[in-house]
């Protein structure tokens, strides 16, 4: 056991160096400089130069890189340029709010998916599978701002059902019904634009396990098609579908840029994309980095964890 | 079987990694409790805002201006009319034969912390910000005072120009004979007082890292309550206030993008959006069917200009060619759909030396075509840069100046990088719009200085020369002529191209009354006279 | 080769994609033919028709805020759109499939080493690094397409490297290396051919996701550059409300077309697939 999770490691590390080294290249190569890039007269040759020195650009790159990983290490990821405050906290504080948009969403994608995709793989060619079809063509194929902009339109202003942004209303967090109301929409659009891609997996696996022996064998002994589906089918296939729901959980946030942009929700998403368009090089390399060490980190446990539990999972390729 | 004890298990790390993660966004984020009758009032801005320290302001746009004028006190209110109320000072005067001015502080102003603000706050912020150790952003504002040098840092021998007469009089010197009212008109966005009795003992070169600013202490009519970096800001009625209690309990500014900003408002999630509600013509109609009322600006509250880079383009004909070939009814049509009135010079319309202003001259593509071919213009590419928004209007000038053979490329940018792109010479032109100043040399005396010569002008000194003498001249017949003689002269050597002044829309929420929509883009709003019921 | 005959004829049996395949082939055609027939003049304000005037017989689809033709936009915005979606989907295959054959069939370090990187790349949610790369590099079409091709390239790496893990220990592959044959004629050969099949379903759903990440980045302000037209840009004046609700000939073609587009390089992908797979029977 103890033998796989140090290959695991082994394989983490140069990617984990990758991902650091391809964060900070890319900011730091980034052509135009930090102190330059400020309002009109905001800043004269003297505070450009004191600054540079504050922000430690004085030194070369390799020192900057270890310097930087080393506050990685610490959770220092430096100071907001902008805002003057400590990234990791900025972060932290974005975290929250992310994972609840996200995981919403994906809740949502989840539950119109994975009964669509049982129902399509179950009958082949049958109406469900039709509409899945329809559904994962088309699902995606909406640019993710025009159905935020119409969602908006038809729910906020027509209608008057949903407020159109934030995430409370009242001061101080406000109650559960309040926040839910906030979730809909942005939620909702999440939700329907990844409901393509779930439902594709959940209908492969479930294909694919339809057509394995046991089951082949379980419905030659009479079972109820409805108790092999489910039991069988759905509960092989599930594991797979939502492993790769976890470790895309991730991409999601960061997929939700133009959602929480759009809906003023105080995510990862609307950080990055003003940190970006700010040149707030720090937030960029911080938010960057932590998305992309998380992505690492959730695959690594769930290896991890499948290796305790299945044995054979030690012994095979990944 | 076991898969699924596998899946659970990591269900249950990864949900336990997120609860902690949350737990922590969520601790310190509520503030006081919350009750039924607690009225917010929710107000959107496109941008946000930067450090919560009104010195330490990377943008330096107005929308940080915006925030720092709720939390923190200002001498005066501007009026977009260009008439001053009194705001920390109650009132003001003349003296030293025009180079000082002294400011009667209003005794009943307090901090947030209940300390009594006093002329020995205002000093000591002005020297502590003028203390060349400290990392200050904007500085070059404190130069006008008598003993900092062009940066605005202090100079070691000289006595420096703020000082407290008495614990509530204030007196500023200046380098030049300035009144009070032209102070204020022209840098009363920029001077806020800090609590410096918090400061005490701090070494000035850390100032701007300290936790203060996290959850600062000012003395103006909304207190700091809890922020959430660069998406909401929750702000606190200070009820006491001293020029009265704000008619709400909670100020919450959230940031969201600008095309919702007009939704929301009309979906009632908003009450009010920076800045100053505005909104275009073509979705007043819109606004107003929608239960909004849209209010017509009473001032130009914009100047455009075509800033150009005289580096890259050193000869003034071509720069006249470019002007002579711009179709500015047009552009202002495009821009402001009627609501702009093109303009030859930098000086308001509105301004008591509008007479003295040059006026939009006719569109003229032969005599451009001509003074070209004089300059023996070799038929090069510009670069014209704006930002994402007004890529209309660069697509129209690119056709305008085409039609008179000059040649152009569009690059849209952020305005952060315009800006350092015009200064640092990347770009030939750019697209420009400010909030015009009731004062003749609002634009120009900044922009024609050594200290921010975006223009990239080679010989400032017959600028610097005119401007001195329209500062130093106390006749006001005379000055006038002085700045007809300065206007005329920028027509001819056109450092940058004035485009028009516009009026902005403000559309305007039932549910918050006693909004001085106009005056907000002088970068002031009247929060303690809002009521929200 | 026999074998591309006949995946064209199961291709061409396939009703839908036949469909498909008319509709994008009358796309292109569109998109590269009429600046030429007709006098499109996607960048010229009509001053007589004014901006935003309405659909008429001189501009069928209206014109837009600065009076040019939007019918004419939607036509040279179309040759943008799917220029960064078809160049950038090549991009992804030109890196992607010898980096997979590379991995799969030498293995050892190849294999770690790719993989490795494959994981590094993988490990970034996608909008936010091309989202990064562009704001930096400056939005041009060329920089739109090298960084969503560049960035790509993993998702088919892995596909080819899985389908020549498969196909490597197979017989005939055995056989031709036992005659000592040289490893770039196996791979191209016989491995190749083998290990790609998969690799074309998810590059029609390449194209389409590099066509909505275009515009998805209009939206946000990075996308392809004024004046120059996309289907992204035009679509993202529904931004403003008067737009959305008063004037949907602006957004709707842009929107449709984006929309047709996708679905059917969705369709034609799985088809292609299907139709290379020789373990589908021929016909769905």
């Amino acid at each position: 056991m103890a033998q796989y999770i140090r290959r695991r490691l082994i394989t983490a590390i140069p990617v984990f160096f990758g991902i650091t080294m391809l964060v900070f290249l890319l900011v730091d190569l980034a052509p135009g400089d930090l102190t330059d890039l400020m309002g009109e007269g905001a800043a004269s040759t003297v505070e450009q130069a004191a600054m540079e020195a504050a922000v430690g650009l004085d030194q070369p790159l390799p020192v900057r890189y270890l310097l930087w990983l080393a506050g990685l290490f610490r959770g220092d990821l430096g100071r907001s340029y902008h805002y003057g405050q400590d990234v990791s906290h900025l972060i932290v504080q974005r975290i929250g709010p992310s994972l609840l948009l996200t995981g919403t969403g994906v809740v949502l994608a989840v539950a119109i998916a994975v009964p669509l995709g049982v129902a399509a793989a179950w009958k082949p060619k049958g109406a469900w599978d039709r509409l899945a079809h329809l559904f994962t063509i088309s699902g995606s194929a909406v640019p993710g701002f025009f159905l935020a902009l119409v969602a908006i339109y038809l729910f906020s202003v027509r209608l008057g059902w949903l407020p159109s942004s934030g995430m409370y209303r009242s001061v101080g967090g406000g109650d559960m019904a309040d926040l839910l109301r906030h979730l809909i929409l942005p939620a909702g659009v999440v939700g329907v634009s990844n409901v393509g891609s779930i439902l594709r997996q959940t209908q492969s696996a479930c294909l694919e396990v339809l057509g394995e022996d046991y089951i082949i064998t379980a419905r030659a002994k009479g079972l109820r098609e409805g108790v092999v589906v489910v039991r069988h089918a759905l509960g092989s296939a599930l594991i797979p579908v939502l492993t790769s729901i976890l470790t895309h959980i991730p991409h999601i946030i960061g997929g939700s840029v133009v959602v929480e942009r759009i809906f003023g929700w105080p995510g990862m998403g609307s950080l990055m994309f003003s940190a970006v368009s700010g040149r707030d090089y720090n937030v960029v390399m911080g938010g960057t980095v932590v998305m992309a060490l998380a992505v690492l980190l959730t695959s690594l446990l769930l290896d991890v964890v499948y290796g305790l539990v299945d044995p054979r999972v030690r012994y095979g390729e990944r | 079987m076991k898969k699924i004890t596998a899946f659970g298990l990591a269900l249950v790390l990864t949900f336990a990694l997120t609860a902690c993660r949350g737990g922590t966004a969520e601790s310190g984020a509520v503030p006081s409790q919350s009750e039924d009758e607690e009225v917010t009032v929710h107000y959107g801005i496109s941008n946000s805002w930067d450090a919560l320290m009104p010195y330490n302001s990377v943008s330096g746009s107005n929308y940080a201006r915006m925030i720092y004028d709720k939390i923190y006190d200002r001498l005066a209110y501007v009026h977009a009319d260009g008439t001053l109320s009194p705001r920390a000072a109650k009132r003001w005067e003349n003296t030293d034969e025009g180079y000082a001015a002294l400011f009667y502080l209003d005794e009943n102003a307090t901090f947030h912390d209940g300390t009594q603000v006093t002329a020995a706050h205002w000093v000591e912020t002005f020297t502590l910000m003028t203390d060349p150790a400290c990392p200050v952003l904007g500085r070059g504002n404190f130069s006008v005072f008598v003993g900092t040098d062009q940066d605005g840092c202090r100079t070691d021998g000289e006595s420096f120009g703020v000082e407290a007469v008495d614990d509530f009089t204030l007196k500023l010197t200046f380098k030049v004979p300035t009144t009070p009212e032209d102070f204020l008109l022209d840098k009363n966005r920029e001077f806020y007082v800090l609590p410096t009795h918090l400061l005490e003992g701090v070494d000035p070169s850390v100032l701007m890292e300290l936790d203060l600013w996290k959850k600062p202490v000012g003395s103006g009519p909304c207190k700091f309550v809890e922020e959430l970096p660069g998406s909401q800001l929750t702000l606190a009625a200070n009820q006491h206030y001293h020029l009265g209690a704000p008619g709400f309990d909670y100020l919450v500014i959230t940031v969201m993008d600008k095309s919702n900003l007009l939704t929301a408002l009309i979906a009632g999630d908003l009450d009010y959006y920076a800045i100053g509600g505005s909104v275009s013509a073509e979705d007043a109609p819109l606004a107003e069917s929608s239960g909004l009322t849209i209010l017509e600006g009473t001032v130009p509250n914009t100047f455009f200009e075509l800033m150009l880079n005289g580096n890259s383009i050193p000869d003034a004909r071509v720069r006249r060619a470019i002007e002579l070939a711009l179709d500015k009814e047009l552009l202002c049509e495009q821009s402001t759909h009627g609501l702009g009135t093109a303009a030859g010079s930098s000086i308001s319309p509105e301004s008591p030396y509008a007479d003295a202003a040059v006026t939009a001259g006719e569109r003229d593509v032969e005599a451009a075509k001509q003074l070209l071919a004089e300059a023996g213009y070799d038929g090069r590419r510009y670069t014209l840069v704006c930002t994402s928004n007004r890529s209309g209007l660069a697509a129209l000038m690119q056709q305008n100046l085409a039609e008179a053979g000059i040649n152009v490329i569009i690059e849209t940018v952020d305005s952060a990088a315009m800006f350092a792109g015009m200064s640092d010479g990347t770009y030939d032109m750019g697209i420009a719009s400010h909030t015009p100043g009731a004062l003749p040399l609002w634009f120009t005396e900044s922009r024609l200085s050594s200290t921010n010569n975006i223009f990239h002008i080679a010989d400032l000194t017959p600028y610097t020369a005119r401007i001195q003498a329209i500062r130093s001249e106390t006749d006001q017949s005379k000055r006038l002529e002085l700045v007809a003689e300065l206007d005329t002269y920028l027509a001819q050597e056109r450092p940058f191209i004035p485009l028009w002044f516009g009026t902005a829309l403000h559309a305007q929420s039932p549910t918050v009354s006693n909004i001085d929509y106009p005056s907000s883009s002088f970068s002031n709003e009247n929060v303690w006279e809002w009521v929200k019921e | 080769m026999g074998n591309g005959k006949r995946v064209w004829h199961r291709l061409l049996s396939d009703r839908r994609a036949v469909v498909c395949m008319a509709i994008l082939a009358i796309e292109v055609l569109c998109v590269l033919i009429l600046p030429l027939l007709l006098d499109l003049e996607p960048d010229l304000t009509d001053r007589t028709v004014g901006f935003w005037a309405p659909p008429s017989a001189a501009h069928w689809l209206g014109t837009d805020d600065v009076g040019r033709d939007i019918l004419a936009r939607l036509v040279c915005g179309g040759r943008i759109s799917l220029l960064v979606g078809f160049a950038s989907a090549a991009i992804n295959l030109v890196v992607g499939v010898p980096l997979g054959l590379l991995a799969g069939y030498r293995r050892g370090k190849w294999e770690f080493w790719i993989m490795r990187l494959a994981d590094v790349f993988q490990s970034f949610p996608s909008i936010v690094l091309i989202l990064c790369l562009v704001t930096l590099m400056g939005a041009s079409v060329l920089n739109l397409v090298l960084v969503i091709g560049f960035l790509g390239w993993p998702g088919i790496a892995r596909l080819v490297y899985g389908n020549v893990l498969a196909v490597r220990e197979k017989e005939y592959i055995l056989a031709v290396r036992a005659l000592g044959a040289r490893t770039g004629t196996i791979l191209l050969r016989n491995v190749l051919p083998n290990a790609v099949a998969p690799v074309w379903a998810a590059l029609g759903q390449r194209v389409g996701r590099a066509i909505l990440s275009e515009s998805s980045l209009s939206f946000l302000g990075v996308g392809i550059r004024a004046p120059q037209a996309s289907w992204g840009n035009l679509m993202q004046s529904a931004a403003s409300l008067a737009v959305l609700t008063g004037r949907p000939w602006v957004w709707l073609p842009p929107g449709l077309l984006i929309i047709l587009t996708v679905v059917c390089l969705q369709i034609l992908g799985n088809a292609l697939r299907d139709a290379m797979d020789p373990r589908t029977s021929a016909g769905r």
